[in-house]
Formats: C-alpha cells, structure tokens, sequence
C-alpha cells in the first residue's frame, strides 16, 4: 500500500503554511459542503421546484402568444433532427447553432415518439426542464455565495415565480438555454471542493452558454469575478488560467467550424460568419432605453408590465450591494451577481444599441439572487447589527417587529400583482387564432402537398406537420424576398403561390418585403380568426382575372 | 464505393486515431496537474514540520565516478545536516585513484564517512550501491548523486515522515534548476518540476511508482529484502519503485521547494538525448520484467503499463498531431471528422498553458526571476523539445531491439553549483 502523505484532514497537517486556509469571508451561515446530503435544502428546494413548475407548466402551450422567433428556433431544431443540416434554409451564422441544436436534442424523444408534437406551442412542455435545472442552480448558486436557506429559496422564488419570468421562460428561446449554461458555470465557479477541474468545466460552461446566445458573453467577467473571490491563492493561477483558455478553446470551436466549411471570410456565392457578425452588430439601434419614444422605453416598458418587483427591486438590491461593500458580507459573497446585474444594466443603457425584447432573461436570475441578498442584507442588519448579549428585550423585540412589518409590506405589494400575473398565465388562452389558423390549413386546403404558402415562423412547423412541402411549399414569408434559392423558384412573384397566412408579424413587416407586399395586395380574405390587431387572416391569392392559381 | 469507400475508411481510421490520443493527452494533463486539483492536495504534498524527535539512523549512499571536482562540496554539505544519526558511504572505483584520494581524505576528516570500493570491471550505478548495501549500518539508506545540493534540514523531514506515516519508502524532491541555460534546459527544468511536484504523488496515492534515483530513502531491511537494484538494468531506480510498490510496500513522496534536492539539466543536448534514450530503454525493461504484473488491481496494472509506455506514446502524438490538423484542413472529410481531429491539438494546447502558468509558479517557488523570453521559449522549443524526445524514444527502441545495454554517460557542467569548474562526465538518473 502506498499513499502520499497524510491529507489535511488528519491531524498531521503540514504546518509550515495553513493548509488550505478559508480566502472566503466567514458567512453568518457557512453552506453545507455537499447540498445533495443536506435534508433541509432538498426539501426547500423540491417544494419551490414543484410550485414554479406547476406554475410555469399549467396552460404553457396558450400563453404567452407564439412568438416568432420561438417558430424559428424550433423549426431550425427540427431541420436538425430531420438531418438537413442547420437549418432548413440556408445557416447563414445569424446565432451560433449550439442552442437549436440542444432544443434539437431537448425534443428529440417527444419527437420521436408522436411526429405531429414537433410544433412550437407542444413543444414549449420541453422548456419546463430548462427552467426547472435553472431553478435549481439558481437555488444552489445562492447556497454557495453564502445565502441563508430562506434567501436562497427566495432567490429562486423570484427567479421562478416572477410574472416576467414566468412569460419569459415559457418560451422556446436561446437565451433560457443559455442562461442554463451561465448558472452552471456559476455554480461550478463557486464550488466549495475548489477543484481545479470544477473551474475548467465553468470555462468549458461559459463557453457553452455563449455559443447558445452570443449575448452571454457579457456576463463572463462576472463568472470570472465569481471564481477569483471562490479559487484559492495557492492553486488560483492554475484554475483561472485554466478556466479561461477551456473557454477560449471552446469558443474557438465556431470560427474553426466557418474555417473547415470554407466560410470564415465572405466570398461571393456563399454565407460566411463575418457577415453574420457584420449584421448582428449593425442592427439598427433602438434608441436610449430612458427616452420616451424610443423603441428601447418600449421594451423596458414591455418588462416593467409584467413585473416591476424583479427589475426595479434587483437593481435597487444591486445597488444597495454596491453601497455597502465595505461593511457586508452578503455585499462581497454576491460580487459576482452584482456584477453581472451593473454590466447587463450599462448594456442595456447604450444610446444607440439595440434592445431586443428577450435581453431581460439574462439578467432574471442575477436580479433574483442581487434582489434576494440585498434582502439578506437588509434582515440582518435589522435583526443582528450593533446586536448584543446584554440588549434589553423591547429592543430586540422592536427589531422582530421591524422585520415583521417590512416584510409583511414587501408581501403586500408583492403578491396581489404575482398573484395577478400567475392567474393570467394559467387561464389566459392567447393562442387560439393560431390554432384554428392551424387547424383551417390542416383540412380545408385540398391538397396540401402542392399547396404553397407564405407563413410566419410560429405556424411554419404546423403547416409542414400538415402535409406541406418544407421551405418551398410552407415558405417563411420573408424567404420569400431574401432568400434566392426560394425567389428562383417564383419566377412570377405573387402569382407563384395560393396563400399568405397574415399573422400580425406578416402585416408588420410586409411593408418592407415587396414579394409579401403583392401577394398580401393580391389576396382576400378567406378565412379570418380573432379580432383587431392580434387577428390572423388566411388570405388567397387571386390572379388578374379574379380567378385562383 | 471507390473513392467514397475510401474517403470514409480514412474518416474513421482519423477519428478513431484522434479520439484516442485525446484521451490519453487528457489524461496525461490530469495526471500532470494532481498537486493542483484543490488546495487540500496541495497542502498535502509538502513535508510535515518534525516534532524534534529523532527515531531513524540514516546510511547515506554517494556513488561517485571521476567526480573529484565537485564530491568533497557534497559530502561537506551532507555532513552539515541538522540530523545527528547518520553515516556517509562514498562509493568509488577501483580504477578511479582522484575521486578515492578525496573520498578518503574527507573520511579521514570525519569518522561519519566511510568509503567502499567497488571492484566490478563494467561499472554502473546499481552495482556499486549493492556493494555498499552490506556495509549499511542505518535503519534506512538514502541514496544521493555526487552533485547533490541537499538541504540541511532534509534528513529530519525524512526521519519525521518515516515515523509518522509507517513508509517503508521516502521520495523526497529532485529539480532542475538551471532553466536559463537553454532552451532545452527551460523544459527539462519544468518537466521535474512537474513530475516531482505534482505527478509522483499521485503516482504514491494510486499505489504504483517509479522512483526518482536519489533523494530516495528505504527502511534497510526492506532493501535488502528484495535484493538491493537490479543491475542489469538501464533505470534501476524506476525498477525498484515498481518492485516495491507492486510487492505492497508503502511509498510516501514529499515535495517542499525549500528541501528538494537541486540538480543541473545535461551539458548538451546530444547528453540529454543521451540520458533520455537511456531512461526509455530503462522503462521498457522494466516494462518487460513485468513485475508490476503483481498489482492487485486492473487499474493499476493499466497506469503502471502507461506509465511505463508513455515516452513512446508521446512520440508518436508528437508526429500525429500535426499530421491530423493537416488531413482535417487539407482533405475532404467532412465537418465532424474535422472536428474530432482537433481535439488531440486541443489537449496539447491546454498543456501548453499550464506548462506556462507552471513556469510561473517554478520561479515563484524557487525566488527565480522568469523573464518574458523564457516564455517565449518556452512555448517556441515547445515543438522541437517534442522532437527530441521522439528521437530518445525511437533510439530506445533501437538500443532494445540490438541489446545494447550499456551505459551512455551523461556530461555535466555544474550550473547550478555557484564554484563548479570543470567539466564532468557523470551519469544522470532520475526518470522524468
């Protein structure tokens, strides 16, 4: 038998230098080592578990409305499974194609098992996994910053629970996913073993997190902020340069994959990632996010109709960490959230950028935790500071009913409008246009097959369970314009195709689509569902001598 | 089929070849970074402070070999250790009249040194120390090379850990120190230190390991037990590890930057590969002696047989790696393959960062000022030092399949000794 020398654990410690002393500030509450053994947490952690998920799980397919891109990621999932390749139109490096390729392997059982499943409001059952394994490290991540049991739960609670979490994280978008793969680079940052191979794998997280959206990228300082204050002085040079290069190997791995598909550089007659880059960065901006008018003050406005509890109050809580740097030790344990709240915020701030609506779900479970420490702090400086042995009792009595009171206040505020928002999204049927748009499509088009129609991404896979022909049967109504692998096959522009399916998406960008813009000026209504602007019409197109194609 | 058959027989033939230098690469780097998974193993792998006590008396082996120039600074440095219970025993040639006047002159100084001749006519290493082995009056022989700094304090250490742990075997530190010799020098330096640092105490954990050949400590009677080293063979001190520890004789590695045993790299680099070529031809006899076929468990036959099977392994993921970046760019195949062919690069890169951060850490640890260029060197010798010990493997080989198994002597030119002034011809004996 042979061994190294005794482990620090013995007492024969080698003492020439503390054996692996503490670099962590000495919490009030010092989380268990391992949380999977710890009775208390699991039982927290499952019953809020079940709760948002029978929150976020009850009537997901009918609300929130089907969102375009949702359509879009999915059907580029399905040409995955289906072996198409990337998409089914051609990948032209938009997004890394990481985050459909997991939504591909996400469905891929519900798929296999039931075909006519693979549409964008079954399949959204499928996104209850991500949001339950970000839950759950939400939870994890805060016990490892050093959060009380109750501030932990309550992190997730407001993570989970949120009315604009609860729309949010319903949908099929990349940014769930990617949020996924930061809170585990997080969590596997803050590990409390400190092992070397724990911080390789948050590089190998992060990287993970930024090839599902490219986003995340900002929030990788604020990973790595995590995993200094979490790495120890002895091995820290190892485990941070590790983590970084793991990261950068892995995200190297999109550019080497243009490399190899000749398509790095733009050339003529092919697609390349400079482009895509090109484009993403060139988007025309939405204006500042505090100037009314602007598209950016709509979106934050957007956010704020749903709930103001998470924004306002995680970054007031991200700010109150910032304040008390100095004295808290909550305030030093959640550098890393804090971080990423302050970064995503100046972000969001840029006068000309551009703000798209998903951009908050990044930023839901730094404002829960941030929001969730801020209260940490705040409970203990009631309860605790300047708190002594010999305190007489009606002070320390007032300091209970203080507690009391506040929170009975945060309570009041707080759950009529979740309450609300948590109603609406379980009963709330937002989607029944789509689906009798769907269903119209299914069995009074005689002949599907040979049937071509223009159609948002949210109906697309629809019409292709349906019976359409994929991509030039069931077209996406803007290929229609920009792709010339689909114009080619429209040699007579409108009067190539039978029907638009005009949801309100088709109706707002048809102004700028001249092929759509015909075919929706030489079309009638042949069937119309819902009302006012949310109504969607199945038009067909009619030719010149009022007759159908 | 035709060109298709082709085409994917070489796709598969590239992503089975890939997939396997990955692993091994990988697990060659997690092996490589043990002292640094958490904080806890690294605290482990230092001596523990004595408590004063004194229990074990120490018969210190010092083969010497024309090394008249630098033996009398060692001995005098052994006989300052702070130890009281020791002996010295200077072992020299009977056809080696210098090195045997200085021997005797400092045993004459100081009744602590003993000096024993050894009459072999081929002389090495393993046969004169199983010469002194009868003469050995201590509880535990060390064995040291005749340019060994050792630290005063070190035998305590040693006699503390024997004490405290039980071990029938103590493997202090050995390093390199002499990193701004050369390029080559820089690797050679950083190899020992991972190896000692880091390597050889997972190797002590997992119950299977191939000793350093000095600053190593054995309980007498265990020595003697199993006959001293073998002298027939090219690593004798590797050989006794796998013995040992295949016998279930307990092994305990301790590395403290201030009580290792400071060496110097080979003088040039036909030595190194020398040196090299002589410690693959040792791993492959010992390979083939197959002692460590006596390992209790599947898991540790399969490190020893790694272990052992590395140099060669490394060769030829030295010369595959490029290889494969060249077919994934140049031909066909398609993206995944592409891919997969990359990922032996991967691992090498990882290495090539840590081996960065180490050459950080060994300037640190030893008050050593790295400068940027030793970097640069570092990362630019990189691929060349690769070469290199791809020739030593091949040439090992070679030497194996001829049954050349004499010694190649290794020159050495006392970099690291401040007052050293000749050149020397010594041998060199510690695996890496």
């Amino acid at each position: 038998m042979t061994s190294t020398l005794p482990a620090v654990t013995t007492p024969k410690v080698p003492a020439q230098r503390q054996p692996a002393p503490e670099t962590r500030p000495a919490g009030r509450t010092s989380p268990p080592t391992r949380l999977r053994s710890s009775r208390p947490d699991l039982l927290l952690c499952g019953a809020l578990l079940v709760a948002i998920l029978v929150v976020q799980g009850w009537n997901i397919a009918d609300y929130p409305t089907l969102s375009d891109d949702e359509g879009t990621y999915l059907a580029q999932a399905w040409a995955v499974q289906e072996g198409r390749g990337l998409a089914h139109y051609t990948y032209w490096y938009d997004h890394p194609p990481l985050g459909w390729i997991q939504i591909a392997l996400l469905t891929w059982i519900p798929a296999a098992l039931s075909p006519d499943s693979m549409t964008v409001g079954t399949m959204r059952a499928a996104m209850l996994v991500i949001s339950a394994v970000s839950a759950v490290l939400v939870y994890m991540l805060g016990r490892r910053l050093s959060l009380p049991r109750w501030a932990a739960g309550l992190g997730m609670v407001l993570f989970g629970l949120s009315p604009l979490s609860v729309v949010l994280q319903r949908e099929i978008f990349l940014d769930n996913l990617a949020v996924m793969w930061t809170l585990l680079a997080f969590a596997l940052a803050a590990s409390p073993s400190r092992h070397l191979w724990h911080h390789f794998g948050a590089g190998i997280a992060a990287a993970t997190a930024v090839l599902t959206k490219e986003t995340m990228l900002f929030v990788l300082p604020a990973v790595f902020v995590t995993m200094w204050r979490h790495s120890h002085r002895d091995t820290r040079k190892f485990a941070l340069t590790g983590a970084v290069t793991a990261c950068a190997l892995i995200g190297l791995s999109y550019p080497l994959f243009a490399l190899l598909k000749g398509e790095l550089f733009p050339g003529s007659g092919h697609v390349s990632l400079w482009d895509g880059i090109k484009y993403q960065m060139t988007r025309p901006g939405s204006g500042f996010i505090l100037d009314q008018g602007s598209g950016s003050y709509g979106v934050l406005q957007s956010w704020l109709y749903y709930d103001r509890v998470l924004i306002l109050g995680g970054l007031a809580g991200g700010l109150l960490l910032l304040v008390t740097w100095r004295w808290s030790v909550t305030a030093r344990a959640l550098a890393g959230p804090s971080c990423a709240v302050v970064i995503l915020a100046l972000v969001a701030m840029r006068p000309s950028g551009y703000l798209p609506a998903m951009y908050v779900i990044q930023a839901l479970p730094f404002l829960a935790l941030v929001l969730a420490g801020g209260t940490a702090s705040v409970a203990h400086a009631v309860l605790r500071r300047w708190r002594s042995g010999a305190e007489k009792r009606y002070v320390t009595g007032g300091r209970y009913a203080l507690a009391a009171v506040l929170a009975i206040a945060a309570c009041a505020y707080v759950v009529p409008r979740w309450y609300d928002g948590a109603r609406t999204a379980v009963t709330a049927d937002a989607n029944a246009p789509y689906q009798a748009a769907s269903k119209w499509l299914a069995t009074e088009v005689a002949d599907p097959n040979d049937t071509r129609v223009l159609v948002d991404d949210a109906l697309w896979l629809d019409l292709v369970q349906a019976g359409y022909e994929p991509g030039l049967g069931a077209i996406w109504f803007y290929k229609a314009d920009l792709d010339p692998a689909v114009t080619k096959t429209m040699p007579r522009g409108w009067k190539d195709l039978d029907y638009v399916v005009a949801s309100p998406t088709v109706r707002r960008d048809a102004v700028d689509l001249p092929n759509v813009k015909a075919a929706m000026e030489h079309s009638t209504p042949v069937a119309v569902f819902g009302t006012g602007e949310d109504r969607i019409e199945i038009r067909q197109i009619q030719t010149a001598s009022g007759g159908v194609r | 089929m035709g060109i298709w058959g082709d085409l994917l027989l070489t796709s598969v033939f590239i992503a089975v070849v890939s997939l396997a230098l990955f692993w091994m690469a990988a697990f060659t780097l997690w092996w490589q970074m043990h002292a640094w998974r958490t904080p806890e193993v690294l605290a482990s792998t230092r001596f523990s402070r004595p408590d004063g006590g004194e229990h074990v008396s120490f018969s210190l082996l010092l083969p010497a070999r024309h090394e008249q120039a630098v033996l009398d600074h060692t001995i005098q440095r052994l006989l300052e250790s702070t130890h009281t219970d020791f002996e010295i025993i200077v072992i020299v040639g009977h056809d080696d009249p210098e090195t045997t006047e200085v021997a005797e002159n400092a045993a004459a100084r100081d009744p602590r040194v003993r000096v024993v001749v050894d009459t072999h006519e081929k002389k090495n290493k393993p046969k004169a120390m199983n010469t002194a082995l009868p003469h050995c009056r201590g509880d535990v022989v060390g064995v040291f090379d005749a340019e060994d700094q050792v630290h005063p304090e070190l035998l305590a250490h040693v006699d503390h850990a024997f004490r405290t742990t039980k071990a029938d075997v103590v493997q202090g530190g050995v390093q390199l120190i002499n990193f701004h010799s050369s390029w080559y020098s820089l690797r050679n330096c950083l190899e020992y230190f991972f190896w000692f640092r880091s390597r050889l105490h997972l190797h002590a954990q997992k119950g299977f390991i191939p000793l350093g050949g000095n600053t190593v400590f054995v309980r007498t009677d265990v020595l003697r037990e199993a006959d001293g080293w073998d002298p027939n063979c090219l690593a004798e001190d590797c050989d006794l590890g796998v013995r040992l520890s295949s016998v279930g004789k307990k092994v305990v590695v301790a590395y403290d930057s201030d009580m290792v045993t400071k060496e110097e790299t080979p003088g040039s680099l036909m030595s190194l590969l020398k040196q090299r070529t002589r410690w693959n031809q040792g791993f492959l006899q010992v390979y083939r002696k197959m002692d460590w076929k006596q390992l209790p468990t599947f898991g540790q036959r399969l490190l020893a047989r790694y272990t052992l099977m590395t140099p060669f392994m490394q060769a030829f993921t030295g010369l595959i790696i490029p290889l494969n970046i060249a077919i994934a760019v140049f031909l066909d195949v398609s993206v995944t393959v592409a891919f997969i062919t990359f990922l032996p690069a991967v691992t090498a890169l990882v290495t090539f960062v840590f081996e960065v951060v180490g050459l950080h850490d060994f300037g640190k640890q030893y008050g050593l000022r790295v400068r940027f260029v030793h970097y640069l060197k570092l990362i630019v010798g990189g691929p060349f030092y690769q070469v290199l010990l791809a020739g030593a493997a091949v040439r090992a080989v070679w030497r194996e399949q001829r049954g050349q198994n004499d010694w190649e002597l290794t020159s050495h030119v006392g970099a690291h000794l401040t007052h050293a002034e000749t050149t020397r011809d010594l041998r060199e004996d510690v695996p890496a």
